[in-house]
């Protein structure tokens, strides 16, 4: 059952296979699972859902786990992201990380290791959006001292544009 | 003809680098979904000794699924050990269709590979003199190609034909890289000459073929 703690998790990886076993395994852990099994399907997924945390694979037929995690954090102010590839190299690893990747992780990995970075990379997230929900309430207080309903509307709907 | 051991260069090794990286990609998404079956079942068997009922057939999916993929590692290191063994004799006796079934399987091992289907030979094995390492190399770069340039849902079509010289064809129809003029490479060239294979390709059409003598 859902609730309000449940980490939300998309598993983007294109081993179906692979996607089957880990998620089976996560959900018994208590995260919510959703997969993907290529990147546009994971960039729609993202688009239709809210997610906690993605969970990249680096090299994908079509779009690359690099490319994905560019577009997701661009258009996901919060989401945070962990690579995981069998693929890996230092350069890919420093790439990851300029983009904004959270953990950069490489097959085979423990899975404790993996549950572990998931909770990690959610706190991050939490503390993110912790201190940004406290900026705008700050925010909200100072526009409601010193503008009319009307303006205070107005100013609202600006700062919800610059909320993605 | 050249020294045979005068055949291989850097440029060979950087090849044979990558197909063994593409294959051990292959193993590694292999033992990483073992790994997570068996530790799924570990995790039901935890689930059992506490008391909660555990589906059988969800026991054994997972006891099958790992089976096929060690069944899969099995066929991955056999053709890795193929294509280790290609370069212990720089010529030898080479069965065209054993050779391109194996790059088949090696491309198939790219991440970002298409679809590429290769005819049946019906009739006396297609055995020629030849290097295969080399002629794998040669094969294996108009796979990649194909698929760089065509994307993963493109097709490409390749068959073994007679020809009256006594030599081979091996046809690639469906081919989309005409406009890729840097194809083939200096590489390339260099390793088809080393080997007298003809690349005869129309840039206009989806046809290439290469000729590939008897024995050389």
């Amino acid at each position: 059952m859902e609730t309000e703690n449940t980490i939300k998790i998309l598993l983007v990886d294109d081993e179906v296979k692979f996607l089957k076993a880990i998620s089976d395994r996560l959900a018994i852990k208590g995260f919510e699972v959703t997969t993907a099994d290529n990147g546009e399907d994971a960039i729609a997924a993202a688009r239709q859902g809210r997610f906690d945390v993605a969970v990249l694979d680096l090299q994908m037929p079509g779009m690359d786990g690099t490319q994905v995690l560019k577009i997701l954090k661009q258009n996901h102010k919060y989401i945070e992201i962990i690579m995981l590839t069998g693929h890996a190299t230092v350069d890919s690893a420093v790439e990851c990380t300029k983009l904004g990747a959270f953990k950069y992780l490489e097959k085979p990995y423990d899975f404790n290791k993996l549950v572990e970075a998931l909770k990690e990379a959610y706190h991050a997230r939490m503390e993110k959006k912790f201190e940004s929900d406290l900026k705008r309430m700050e925010a909200i207080q100072k526009l409601s001292l010193h503008q009319s309903p009307l303006g205070l509307l107005k100013s609202l709907a600006k700062l919800d544009d610059s909320e993605k | 003809m050249e020294d045979p051991k005068e055949l291989f260069s850097y440029d060979d090794l950087a090849f044979f680098g990558r197909v063994n990286a593409s294959i051990s990609h292959e193993l590694k998404n292999i033992m990483a979904i073992v790994s997570e079956t068996a530790g799924f079942l570990g995790d039901l068997a935890e689930m059992a000794s506490a008391g909660t009922p555990v589906d059988s057939e969800m026991l054994k999916s997972n006891a099958d699924s790992i089976m096929e993929e060690i069944q899969r590692g099995f066929t991955t290191i056999r053709q890795m050990n193929r294509f280790s063994h290609s370069v212990d004799a720089p010529i030898v006796s080479v069965d065209l269709m054993e050779l391109l079934e194996l790059v088949c399987h090696l491309s198939a091992y790219l991440a970002f590979s298409g679809t590429v289907r290769l005819a049946p030979w019906n009739g006396n094995s297609p055995l020629v003199q030849t290097c295969p390492f080399l002629l794998q190399a040669i094969v294996y770069d108009i796979v990649v190609q194909q698929f760089k340039h065509a994307g993963p849902d493109a097709a490409l079509d390749i068959n073994v034909e007679s020809r009256s010289d006594s030599g081979w064809g091996i046809v690639f129809s469906n081919l989309r890289i005409a406009e890729r003029q840097g194809f083939p490479d200096d590489q390339i060239k260099k390793a088809a000459a080393s080997i007298a294979v003809i690349i005869d390709w129309d840039r206009t059409g989806d046809h290439l073929e290469l000729h590939v003598p008897s024995t050389i």
